[in-house]
């Protein structure tokens, strides 16, 4: 595995040469197509999808190396590497951002620093103006935004990864939160990460790198599928029709004739993000009700929708002033093949009878463990991580989500796996992983004390599981 | 007298009207003026009379498209608007106007930039005064002169004839990719015309 110095040298210096690229890069820096600010924009990708992969060397090796060292490593080089992204960060943030958005959900491994660097990032990028947006609108709807909507700010209240939200009102006098896509940045988003996989994984396919590659695989999907709104606008309906009034859960409404790849209309959502949310300090049963709702939403995708949910991280949480929960950005959400949702069925019954032999079962067969001596330890450390983080879910009574320890278990046992290359398992495990990680870190930063056994029964018995035959 | 005004004005109408169908179903290229001149109705010698070559025929369509551009421009004005903002503002709502003709105008640019070529259409020219004009009143507001240089007319020129070049042959979706190239160029003109315009006069 390269250091993270290695890595760091080469990361291209500001105007940095491109004889000295490995080949790929080289060549996609000399694209025939001179397309100024698109070009940048295109190298900026390349550059920042490395240093996303040095972010996820060093979440690795962060995991790998003992306390001290950890805290030189992350002042040393997150510190510095932030505030080099921050500095050459043109339009595309958006694989940086999600990184960070991953590592923010960790607290502990993330410094805080380096998690407020990215979340400045997030919001002083360098906006579109009113004359360009006009014509990405007029390009995408096919006339002004003046004709089509009642008003429209012009000023974005909201940075998304590859765009910005504004704020309108059509002229039912509905509010809506209209986000737009940079032109150009959907293909730079596709070709970057061409080109990342063409100069990354030949040269370096060991163990290690197969669990990095599947980690940025899971990037490179996830930007794959934000790049296209329609994609987005038609999960955001499918979710929708998920929730009733009475679970004081709500999904924006998509306007689809005011929608298309690169233009998103919805219902506009008048909330706050869980931080301010804190701030106002709310009380413990405020917080535990938000947090039912948290978990209740994303069983019901799971259990209702049958989709993954990946994207469990607090600026896709609006918390509204009647108290019920907004639920936007589905971007990223992981439909489930039969297969996958079988094994799903089956992993659950076994889950829910309360024994260790029943559980080992089913992480046998998701992490493909033998019965070989040699996969002992294996099963044992897949076992504890398992009931890290579904434990919660079938023991019943009140659980802290805010205790410190527990939740610093689950990050203890994820490193002890991955520092002994236990990585083989289900190919869908790192969206899982980020699944368990998000919900629990969520829940955590609400302090929740909640008992969630109810929650899952009452979504698994809607949704017509049938948990009680094994 | 008035009679003939008229049907002259017709027959010009005509012929642009059957160049741009032209140009539009089989290419610049593959048209010839005796083609235009046979689907308009008039001999080949008569159409010389109105335009001196295809390359006039596509000026002459631009100058029209862009006639009463300041028009669209002014719709769009906004208060508090940055420099920057309003050519772009500017120059789109040219592009939109000339949507019909992006693929042919190579060819008229190239005719009104060329240094050899003597016959260059006078609209075309007109074109280009006019447009740098507005430019020039625009960016003198904002900066608080009273015209801008002749060095700084000649970049913008610069850029924006690469512009139309780079719209010609955009095949991005739905030619997102000259959307970028005009902020892009754009901010760049700003940012030079910023700079110099702060930098101390020499004495
Ligand atoms: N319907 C809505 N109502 C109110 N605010 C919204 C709505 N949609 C988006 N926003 C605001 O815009 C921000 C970004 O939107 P969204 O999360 O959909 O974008 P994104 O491109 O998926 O970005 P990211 O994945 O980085 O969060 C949200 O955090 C929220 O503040």
């Amino acid at each position: 595995m390269p250091t993270i110095a290695e890595l760091m040298q080469s990361l291209p210096e500001a105007g940095a040469e491109a004889d000295r690229l490995p080949e790929p890069l080289a060549a996609a820096s000399m694209r025939p197509v001179p397309v100024g600010r698109l070009r940048r924009i295109g190298l900026l990708g390349t550059l920042q999808a490395k240093i996303a992969a040095a972010y996820l060397f060093h979440w690795l090796r962060g995991c790998l190396c003992s306390e001290d060292e950890r805290q030189r490593l992350l002042r040393e080089t997150h510190w510095r590497t932030a505030v080099r992204v921050l500095d050459s960060m043109g339009y595309l943030r958006g694989a940086v951002t999600k990184m960070g958005q991953t590592l923010a959900n960790l607290p502990d491994i993330a410094p805080k620093e380096f998690v407020q660097t990215l979340e400045r990032l997030h919001y002083d990028a360098p906006p579109m103006h009113w004359s360009l947006l006009r014509e990405m609108v007029h390009n995408e709807l096919g006339d002004d935004p003046e004709n089509l909507f009642a008003s429209f700010e012009t000023r974005a209240f909201a940075a998304a990864s590859l765009g910005q939200v504004h704020g309108a009102q059509l002229p039912s006098g509905e509010k809506v939160a209209v986000k737009i896509q940079y032109p150009g940045i959907a293909r730079a988003v596709t070709e970057d990460f061409q080109n990342l996989n063409l100069f990354m994984f030949p040269a370096r396919l060991d163990k290690d790198w197969g669990y990095v590659k599947g980690q940025v695989d899971d990037l490179r999907l996830r930007l794959e599928m934000e790049v296209d709104y329609q994609k987005e606008a038609a999960m955001l309906a499918r979710a929708r029709s998920l929730f009733r009034e009475e679970d004081g859960i709500v999904v924006p409404r998509v306007h689809p004739q005011l929608s298309t790849e690169r233009v998103l209309t919805m219902e506009r959502l008048e909330g706050v993000h869980l931080d301010e949310f804190l701030r106002a300090g709310p009380s413990q049963e405020q917080r535990n009700e938000a947090a039912r709702k948290i978990f209740r939403a994303w069983y019901r995708l799971f259990a209702a929708g049958r989709v993954f949910y990946a994207d469990l991280h607090p600026g896709n949480f609006l918390f509204l002033p009647d108290g019920r929960l907004g639920m936007i950005d589905f971007g990223f959400v992981v439909a489930l093949e039969d297969e996958l949702w079988r094994l799903c069925q089956r992993l659950d019954r076994g889950l829910t009878t309360g024994s260790r032999e029943d559980r080992a079962a089913g992480v046998r067969e998701w992490s493909v463990i033998t019965d070989d001596e040699a996969d002992a330890d294996r099963l044992r450390l897949s076992v504890d991580f398992s009931d890290w983080a579904w434990g919660f879910r079938y023991c019943g009574g009140e659980f802290d989500f805010g205790d410190e320890a527990g939740f610093r278990r689950g990050i203890d046992l994820a490193a002890e796996m991955v520092r002994k290359r236990y990585t083989r398992a289900n190919p869908c495990t790192p969206s899982i992983c980020r699944q368990n990680f998000g919900i629990r870190s969520l829940l955590y930063r609400l302090k929740a004390r909640i008992d969630v056994r109810p929650i899952v029964e009452e979504e698994m018995k809607a949704a017509g599981w049938d948990r009680h035959d094994a | 007298m008035r009679v003939t005004a008229q049907v002259q004005a017709a027959t010009r109408r005509r012929i642009l009207e059957v160049a741009q169908a032209l140009f539009a179903s089989q290419g610049f290229e593959a048209t010839t003026t005796r083609d235009v001149a046979k689907a308009a109705g008039i001999a080949t010698g008569t159409m010389f009379n109105y335009f001196g070559s295809k390359e006039a025929v596509v000026g002459s369509l631009a100058a029209e498209a862009l006639a009463d551009l300041d028009v669209d421009f002014k719709r769009r004005d906004r208060e508090g608007s940055s420099l920057e903002e309003d050519l772009f503002a500017f120059v789109a709502a040219g592009l939109r106007r000339l949507k019909p003709l992006r693929k042919h105008l190579p060819v008229v640019l190239e005719a009104a930039l060329s240094p050899v070529r003597g016959n260059v259409d006078e609209e075309c020219c007109r074109l280009r005064v006019s447009h740098l004009e507005t430019v020039s009143r625009l960016a003198a507001k904002q900066l608080g002169l009273k015209e801008l240089p002749a060095m700084a007319l000649q970049i913008y020129w610069s850029l924006y004839a690469g512009l139309l070049l780079f719209w010609a042959n955009d095949d991005s979706p739905r030619q997102e990719d000259t959307l970028g190239l005009l902020d892009d160029s754009l901010h760049m003109f700003v940012r030079w015309l910023t700079d110099s315009s702060n930098k101390p006069k020499e004495p």
